[in-house]
């Protein structure tokens, strides 16, 4: 037997399509037998259902004015929708068997109804990044945030993928408005997955990952200045850096000095006193300001013995810290 | 003019007839036509006619189960059936007569 159940089922799908204006009720009868019909012609010779039958529209048009039903005539547009509609089901259908084998499984279908639970969790997932990108403007990285909130992003991401599975082993229970709905859902997710995934492809090409820069030979490549404060929390100027070798430890450029083009190594820090991120503070006394007449000795004066200006730090009193005082052991 | 068109008339009758005999499913009415003469009856021509028939409440039917394939619908004939076999028969009869002199007169007949 050269004709499959496909095939038949297939036949029977654009027959009934092309009888879609009849009642319902008037469309079964006419249709009942027809499956048991086609399969006994099918074992009776060799051949298509379509070598031996014609078109099914053409079987149906016959069918009909046999059964004296009211003619197709000119078929409106629901007819030849769902007349399209079953010959297209009927290609996916064979284009489902066809790709099955070479996956293992009788069907295509067979394998990726396997793969629906892990579609569910995807879609939990996607549900949660699409809220991220909404609550978040735009900003997403790989992990869902509510509002730039991590914990929360994650709390929400379990929530929403046990609800996904929630909803996906029940969807054979649905009725038709929240099928539907979830169908819509789901097809929003995923072409929002493909232009998140877009976006995230423009910015893996353009080296941007989307965080912020992180060096990736030394994380002290964005030193610009160095500040050293002794025990009492005051600044100290004129402070060198040097390695357990006695090597002048080189960071950050002076950027605010007007001897930019002294030996960078035998000049100290900070740079820029005027910019300290903080200011010495005594008990009781208000916030003060860093310093702003006090500047580093710009020659770069090589002694690591000096101590810093004791003016240069405003100390209520009056005596300058010696741990204010860098004294490498050990020079080269 | 071929024979489909001379069928599309007679359609009725001849089914009617060939469930006189016997009862019979839509496939095996089919074949009874075919193997009477009707080679060129259509296969949804005979399942509408059936139908219709039915509808018209000269058939009745009953359904089989059938050990190695699917129930069968079979049809038989009921007493509306049986008349309107009758009838037709006689008025064929008259009309296969009326043409054959037709036909005769004109010497044209094999």
């Amino acid at each position: 037997m050269t004709v499959t159940e496909q095939e038949i089922t297939d036949y029977v799908a654009r027959v009934r399509a092309a009888l879609a204006d009849l009642p319902p009720a008037q469309r079964d009868e006419l249709t009942e037998d027809l499956a048991d019909h086609l399969t006994e012609v099918a074992a009776e010779a060799e051949g298509t259902l379509l070598e031996r039958l014609g078109e099914p529209e053409t079987y149906a048009a016959e069918l009909r004015a046999a059964a004296g039903a009211a003619p197709g005539g000119a078929r409106n547009l629901d007819q030849r929708v769902a007349s399209a509609m079953a010959r297209a089901r009927g290609r996916l259908r064979a284009m489902d068997t066809r790709l099955g084998p070479p996956l293992g499984y009788a069907t295509a279908s067979d394998f990726l109804r396997l793969l629906r639970p892990a579609w569910w969790v995807l879609r939990g997932y996607l549900a949660a990044m699409l809220v991220t990108v909404i609550t978040t403007g735009g900003e997403f990285g790989l992990l869902p945030r509510f509002g730039g909130e991590l914990l929360a992003g994650l709390i929400m991401l379990i929530g929403f993928v046990l609800g996904s599975i929630w909803i996906g082993r029940r969807s054979a229970q649905l009725t038709r408005w929240p099928r539907s709905a979830v169908q819509v859902a789901s097809a929003v997710l995923v072409v929002f997955a493909f232009a998140a995934l877009i976006q995230a492809e423009d910015r893996m090409r353009y080296g941007d990952y989307g965080y912020d820069q992180t060096s990736v030979d030394s994380q002290y490549d964005r030193v610009r200045d160095v500040f050293v404060y002794d025990s009492e929390g005051r600044l100290v100027e004129n402070a060198r850096l040097f390695d357990q070798n006695g090597n002048p430890i080189r960071l950050g450029y002076p950027d605010c000095s007007e001897d930019v083009y002294g030996k960078p190594s035998l000049r100290a820090y900070p740079y820029c006193p005027e910019q300290a991120p903080f200011v010495p503070r005594a008990p009781g006394a208000p916030l003060q300001p860093a310093s702003p007449t006090s500047t580093p000795d710009p020659s770069g004066t090589p002694d690591p013995t000096s101590t810093p200006d004791p003016t240069s730090t405003p100390d209520p009193s009056g005596t300058p810290g010696p741990a204010g005082t860098p004294t490498p052991t050990r020079t080269r | 003019m071929d024979t489909t068109q001379l069928l599309k008339g007679v359609l009725d009758m001849a089914v009617l007839a060939v469930l006189r005999e016997e009862d019979g499913y839509g496939y095996d009415i089919l074949r009874r036509l075919r193997e009477a003469g009707l080679e060129e009856v259509g296969d949804a021509s005979v399942y509408g006619t059936l139908r219709r028939l039915f509808a018209a409440g000269l058939l009745t039917t009953y359904v089989v189960p059938s050990e190695s394939g699917p129930h069968r619908k079979y049809y038989s004939l009921n007493a509306a059936g049986r008349d309107q076999l009758t009838r037709s028969g006689k008025l064929w009869r008259s009309f296969a007569t009326t043409m054959d002199s037709l036909l005769d007169d004109r010497g044209m007949a094999a």
